[in-house]
């Protein structure tokens, strides 16, 4: 009976990551830059009869844009910045090998403030459940996992029996 | 769902950007829309209504070479410094409060100029400036940069014929 690790992330699990906040990064840049200079255009257009039309305009596009912005940075770039940080951890710190059935719970909660995840129960006949912590995003993979690779309480790899 | 979430996580930083936003390009519209003494023309009406911008844009269509812009405020806008007020080039002032202000004040053309005949409604720029019950009068401001170079009075005389 043969069993094969597989790793929750990747090498091309972490370079799609990375390159997914790369272009985000480049479009938040680009929007912030193309607002900017859409504020600074109505700024200098503006004259005695159209400077409040051109102030609440450039007031209304660099709210805009801002929003977006800030939206991007927090809840797309910096939870993806996050992940990878986290994910790195799981890829190169020492593991544990933790046998048993794994059952993902709906427990679910947020660490390194925006990384989503899960809890795990590796339940063994006569023991008591392992609770451990597995991404968010990820926790679909364990289904029917017979071990876990655990590194500081996270789910890092699994195996699934043949 | 999700987005309203988190927008919601945020609501804060939404409203404080909203904020910073609306005093950051309010700052630089002022400071855009405005400029030194030398190269405006400050016109300051002491009456219950002026539709400012539309005033100072027709005034601007035939200013004197030199200027940069004209502006038209209320006497509120002087409550916020009476700098303002010594620099100010051009007032119409209502007859009731003549000695409160004539004192600081130069005659348009030598002479003591109406603005605005109460008994015949007859006024300059009436499409723009809304009088009260009263007679109003135009000066010159004696603090103004704009006494040597003509412009104030060019301007006063621009106001004039729009009767």
């Amino acid at each position: 009976m043969s069993e094969t690790v597989t790793e929750l992330y990747t090498d091309a699990d972490m370079e799609r990551m990375r390159q997914k906040g790369k272009i985000w990064r480049r479009a938040l840049c680009a929007l912030a830059g193309a607002a900017l200079a859409v504020c600074v255009s109505l700024a200098l257009l503006a004259g005695t009869e159209n400077a409040l039309r051109m102030e609440l305009a450039a007031v209304a596009v660099s709210t805009v844009a801002g929003w977006i912005v800030i939206y991007g940075v927090l809840f797309v770039v910096t939870p993806l910045r996050r992940e990878l940080a986290h994910a790195a951890m799981l890829r190169t710190e020492e593991r544990q090998r933790v046998e048993g059935e794994a059952a993902v719970t709906d427990e679910r909660f947020t660490i390194r403030k925006s990384v989503a995840v899960r809890r795990v129960e590796v339940r063994r006949e006569g023991e008591e459940p392992v609770r451990l912590l597995v991404c968010a995003s990820r926790a679909g993979a364990l289904a029917g996992a017979s071990a876990l690779y655990v590194c500081h309480g996270y789910v890092a790899a699994y195996e699934v029996s043949p | 769902m999700r987005v309203l979430k988190n927008i919601f996580s945020q609501l804060h930083t939404f409203v404080l950007w909203l904020l910073a936003s609306a005093l950051f390009w309010g700052w630089i519209f002022t400071f855009v829309t405005d400029t030194v003494p030398a190269k405006k023309v400050t016109v300051y009406c002491r009456v219950p209504a002026v539709e400012d911008t539309a005033l100072a844009a027709a005034l601007e269509q035939d200013m004197p070479e030199g200027l940069r812009m004209v502006q038209v405020h209320t006497f509120d806008y002087v409550m916020f410094g009476t700098d303002a007020f010594q620099r100010g080039d051009i007032f119409i002032v209502p007859a009731s409060e003549d000695p409160e202000f004539v004192k600081d004040l130069l005659p348009v053309d030598g002479e003591r100029v109406k603005a605005y005949d109460a008994a015949t409604g007859q006024g300059i720029a009436t499409d723009y400036i809304q009088y009260g019950d009263e007679d109003y009068y135009i000066y010159l401001g004696s603090g103004s940069v704009h006494l040597d170079d003509g412009a104030a009075l060019a301007v006063a005389r621009e106001l004039l014929a729009m009767k």
